[in-house]
């Protein structure tokens, strides 16, 4: 059983971000990079998955990101994943949904998968789009928003959060699943871990070595940035320190009524 | 990009606020574009939401029954959708920011080959081009993408447009089932927790509880009652999701849901940027904290320092109070 878990690298949220205003992308330096944190939910599923398949059982992270972030990816590693695959290309730069998810489906694809764990958004572009674009690319069933897997033969079960409960689903292997966070807490990788992944490979590919045959990055994406700018920051409000709870509740009241808001 | 198509996202053929939004705004992005809007509305009931769509500018509206729809979770539903698309032409394609939206949104567009952009808070049209608006990184960027090629699939925000009642043609057009189809997903079962209620993603007010709130109960009662007076959802930090108060389905930030009502009250909520991302572009926000010096005064629009336990109760009271007098 082969698995693939796609993971991210992304600015760590708690970072300050500027924008170069000549490039209109992102300043990383002095940025941490980490590792998206759903991103985390999905390693820790498939981990788990192949801990009870057991026998040959692999689980490969794959990623697009330069090759400055392999340090990164190998905390994946350090958690139990076996190995990885980096599409590091400079071409690959500025790609979109489409782009990122075309060449993670051919990078997959080559090194061959029966089941493909994601998450369900990253937190920089927080689009929530790439799981559903991949099992496209892939040809095969998407199931998303998992909060409970098991594997069962050739079968996945799942059981999937909805906006106003969950269902129960399966889907008959080669799939895609994207799990929420409450599939499993991430282990943090142990000593052993961090030690074993020094020794563990990690494949640097270029968009051709990954079976990309179509530009992406800048050139192919399908959208266009035109613009970024920075919202002007929320101002301080008013701070009122209620005497008992019928002067917080009034106080409050008369600030809803001022904005028509009751 | 000429037309404008937009999925209709329903509930057993009860349209979702923000199919009406964004079939509302399309009019205004096919006028802009030389075009029409076209609605598609699949699976059970399709035909009643149908009906109540024709209340908004909507020239044609594509209705498919066919029990097949809901069995095999978004798939058949791309399927018809990239057939009404492909009847269309090049199209700008809206669907709704939410798990069934982004699924066949995402979905569509690798099978079309087309751009896509994700939580767009708006959307302009000019010189012929489509422009959408997302806020990006937590809100802290605003990005403007535009699309390039025949079709784009834009998946709009809940809470950005205004759905504004005004019945266009309306015509109602049957669509064929796309022929040779099979699936290999099947939906076993769906378990219903929170009938009728809007999430909060699309109330248009949202009380939340935090680590504050100190355990499952005011959840139940004293924020589900200011929530009820007030016509909106409850929500909650990751601090309440994680101690199991809530379920993670009302979590509002980073990991949780990224929501933009028009008003937001949080309760026991200390701010935490992780938790301010996911709804620093509430158009008011209101905290009630037992500390002055909490982060989300500094961008909270009210910040009322007291004891949460006396000041929710009295505060659904107050503003029952207050709709029984203009009622």
């Amino acid at each position: 059983m082969k698995i693939v878990v796609t993971v991210k690298l992304v600015p760590d949220t708690s970072a300050d971000k500027r924008i170069d205003p000549a490039t209109k992308r992102l300043v990383r330096t002095g940025v941490e990079t980490v590792l998206n944190p759903f991103d985390e939910y999905a390693i820790e599923a498939a981990l788990q998955l192949k801990e009870k398949a057991g026998g040959d059982t692999t689980v490969t992270i794959v990623s697009m990101a330069p090759e400055s972030g392999k340090e990164v990816v190998r905390k994946a590693l350090a958690m139990g994943a076996d190995d990885a695959v980096m599409i590091s290309d400079p071409k690959a730069e500025g790609s979109d949904v489409w782009g990122t998810a075309y060449a993670l489906a051919q990078a997959i694809k080559k090194n061959g998968f029966d089941l493909v764990v994601t998450g369900t958004q990253s937190t920089d572009a927080i689009t929530g789009e790439l799981p559903g674009a991949l099992a496209e690319f892939l040809g095969v069933p998407g199931v998303t928003y998992v909060r409970k897997l098991e594997l069962d033969g050739t079968t996945v079960r799942a059981e999937r959060e909805t906006d106003n409960g969950y269902a129960r689903v399966h889907a008959s292997l080669p799939a895609l699943v994207s799990v929420t966070k409450s599939i499993a807490e991430p282990r943090y990788p142990s000593l052993k871990g961090i030690m074993g992944a020094k020794k563990k490979t990690i494949a640097v590919q270029s968009l051709a070595d990954a079976g990309v045959d179509k530009p992406i990055g800048l050139e192919g994406a399908r959208t266009e940035l035109v613009d970024v700018t920075t919202p002007p920051a929320r101002g301080k409000g008013e701070i009122f320190e209620a005497a008992d709870a019928v002067a917080g509740a009034q106080k409050i009241v008369d600030f809803l009524r001022q904005r028509k808001l009751v | 990009m000429k037309d404008v198509i937009v999925f209709i996202e329903h509930i057993g053929g009860q349209p979702r606020r923000v199919s009406f939004e964004i079939a509302s705004a399309a009019k205004e992005f096919a006028t802009a574009l030389g075009g029409s809007v076209h609605a598609v509305v699949l699976g059970k009931n399709a035909g009643g939401a149908a009906e109540q769509l024709k209340a908004y500018p909507v020239d044609k509206i594509y209705v498919a029954e066919d029990e097949d729809i809901d069995k095999f979770l978004v798939d058949p539903s791309v399927d018809y959708l990239e057939a009404a698309v492909k009847a269309a032409g090049p199209a700008l394609i809206l669907v709704p920011y939410t798990m069934i939206g982004r699924d066949i949104g995402s979905r569509l567009a690798a099978r079309l080959d087309a751009g896509q952009t994700a939580d767009v808070t708006d959307l302009k049209v000019e010189g012929g081009k489509v422009i959408c608006l997302s806020p990006k990184l937590g809100g802290t960027l605003i990005t403007s993408c535009a699309f390039k090629g025949d079709y784009g699939i834009a998946a709009i925000r809940p809470n950005s447009f205004k759905a504004v009642t005004q019945a266009g043609n309306g015509e109602i057009v049957a669509l064929e089932k796309p022929a040779g189809k099979t699936y290999r997903i099947a939906v076993e079962e769906e378990i219903v927790e929170a009938a009728g209620e809007l999430g909060v993603e699309e109330s248009s007010t949202v009380v939340s509880g935090g680590r504050g709130v100190g355990g499952p109960e005011p959840f139940k009662t004293i924020l589900k009652d200011l929530a009820d007076a007030l016509g909106g959802a409850v929500g909650a930090s990751r601090a309440a999701v994680d101690a199991g108060w809530i379920g993670h389905g009302h979590q509002v930030g980073q990991t949780g849901k990224t929501i933009s009502p028009n008003l937001y009250i949080a309760v026991g909520i200390s701010g935490a940027i992780q938790h301010k991302v996911g709804m620093r572009t509430a158009s008011t926000i209101v905290a009630i904290n037992k500390d002055a010096t909490v982060p989300i005064g500094e961008f909270a629009d009210l910040l009322v320092v007291g004891d949460l336990f006396g000041i929710v109760p009295e505060l659904t009271k107050q503003i029952r109070a207050n709709a029984g007098v203009h009622a």
